[in-house]
């Protein structure tokens, strides 16, 4: 497939919220990568998606797979048997937006570990042939991390800065304070990026406003559990 | 007379009642007053967390840990527990519907001088002096004042400042709005990241020594002296860049990354020994002269 025709797919996808046309679902079939982009996306569509919903409980699996590794990386100590590992994280009460909010900061982790492996891997590519492809994947791929992420993290905010005591109300007054902070930050880094999409600067700053949500999150996160306990 | 006589007893008696409230007040307040006392041998490690209210760390010479302070109300208690080396110290709500006031507890712990130190706030003042250990920090808003301590010093707060005065070691500090100041420090290490606070490194820079002071917005200031070496990378991507040091083209021959729109300098002062990144959003960095 000609880098022409990819680029094209890219912007079906920014044009067309949801299905693949036609067109472009004919080029997924023969492009490796377009295809791995477009399962990309639909893999956080969903996500965001179930992870919206507060009914929804994560399928055990998921959990399970997702305790093994950070038991693996020895983030987390095994738990004892009769003890819920959610449950010894958080406290004795495990509250769904508190897990809702965990799930984030490991995406958010996730996203962030892989746009800095996609900037390094760019960086190394020798082959400039190779490079507007990537690039053009890249950036496709942070424009859809940038507004899954924006939406993913303002609904774990609210649910995590609603479960926050009362009776603290200095701290609720200072995460909510530096959450304007932060969320003005990422206004003007968005507002650069707009304007010169090229600057990789202009993009980290971007990201790293975001890592400062994910930070904020987190914080909340663990001082409402802290609250919980 | 009926009057007078009448008068005195009601004085008396409004004077035995102010006795009685100060009794009961005093006796309330030593009642809410602590103190404990751990021996340890070798480098403790402590461990606090209280919400709200003041810690004060000191350095002693003596081989024991004392914990001593005040709680507001009996809607805290005070939690402390000893396993061999590890101290942990906590504040714990006992009263589901006191009053924020209510909550607070003051510390004053005295450790050797040795001791790794594990501190968690979400408002009111921490200030440690002296302690020559490993040592972590994660506040919300409290104000962080740190003086003459040496190690590994890790620093996570939201909205509160830090003071290091001659702080040696090393020092990793992320903020979202809290200010940095780094006053004579002797710290070969030094990674601080506010993101709308200032930094004001005021000191010199060590032989070998990385320094990375980063802010979104704000003013970033680093002050040299005519001695200090240093390799210097200072960008702001759309704010300024004031420089008083007389650098020259890097020395060390490592090309400057371009960008059209960011104020910038690139250069090596003296033999460039230490590096120095600076970098801001849209904040000022000064490079300015020491005094």
């Amino acid at each position: 497939m000609s880098q022409l025709q990819c680029a094209q797919f890219e912007q079906m996808l920014e044009e067309h919220d949801g299905g693949l046309p036609n067109a472009a679902a004919a080029h997924v079939k023969g492009c490796a990568e377009c295809r791995m982009l477009w399962s990309d996306l639909e893999a956080i569509r969903k996500a965001g998606t179930e992870w919206g919903s507060e009914e929804v409980a994560p399928p055990e699996h998921l959990w399970s797979s997702i305790r093994l590794q950070m038991e693996s990386e020895g983030l987390i100590r095994g738990t004892t048997a009769g003890a819920g590992w959610l449950a010894s994280w958080f406290g004795a009460v495990p509250q769904w937006a508190l897990a809702s909010a965990s799930i984030s900061l490991l995406l958010i982790a996730a996203l962030l570990a892989s746009y800095q492996t996609n900037v390094s891997t760019a960086n190394n590519f020798s082959a400039a042939a190779r490079l507007p492809a990537q690039m053009s994947t890249r950036s496709m791929r942070e424009k859809v991390v940038e507004a899954d992420l924006g939406k993913t993290l303002d609904g774990d905010l609210k649910r995590v800065f609603e479960s926050l005591p009362e009776r603290n109300p200095l701290l609720a007054s200072s995460l909510r304070e530096n959450l304007g902070i932060v969320d003005n930050l990422i206004a003007v880094c968005e507002k650069s990026v707009r304007e010169e999409p090229n600057d990789a600067l202009a993009r980290d700053y971007l990201y790293g406003a975001y890592e400062q949500k994910a930070v904020l999150l987190a914080t909340a996160t663990d001082r409402s559990a802290l609250e919980v306990q | 007379m009926k009057g007078g006589v009448a008068s005195m007893w009601w004085s008396q008696g409004v004077g035995s009642a102010l006795f009685a409230l100060a009794l009961a007040g005093s006796a309330g307040a030593q009642a809410r007053r602590f103190e404990r006392h751990f021996n340890v041998q070798g480098k403790p490690v402590i461990t606090v967390q209280n919400a709200t209210g003041r810690i004060q760390v000191r350095a002693w010479d003596k081989p024991e840990v004392m914990v001593a302070g005040e709680r507001a109300s009996a809607s805290v208690e005070i939690d402390t527990e000893q396993v061999g080396n590890r101290i942990e110290i906590a504040t714990r709500v006992i009263s589901e519907n006191a009053a924020p006031d209510a909550l607070r507890a003051d510390y004053e712990i005295s450790v050797p001088a040795e001791s790794e130190l594990q501190v968690r706030s979400d408002s009111g003042n921490v200030t440690v002096d002296s302690v020559h250990g490993d040592m972590s920090f994660d506040t919300v808003a409290a104000d962080l004042a740190l003086q003459d301590v040496e190690g590994y010093l890790v620093i996570k707060s939201i909205g509160g400042s830090t003071v290091c005065t001659r702080c040696s070691g090393r020092l990793d500090a992320t903020s979202i709005s809290g200010n940095f100041q780094l006053l004579q420090p002797t710290m070969d290490n030094v990674r601080v990241q506010t993101s709308s606070g200032n930094i004001l490194f005021d000191g010199g820079f060590m032989n070998r020594g990385i320094y990375v002071l980063k802010n979104y917005s704000g003013t970033i200031e680093v002050r040299f002296s005519s001695s200090d070496s240093f390799d210097v990378r200072a960008t702001s991507l759309y704010g300024n860049v004031i420089n008083q040091a007389p650098v020259v083209p890097d020395r060390h021959n490592m090309p400057a990354p371009r960008n059209g729109m960011a104020k910038s300098l690139f250069g090596s002062m003296n033999d460039g020994r230490a590096k120095v990144e600076l970098s801001s959003f849209n904040g000022t960095i000064k490079i300015s002269k020491r005094e």
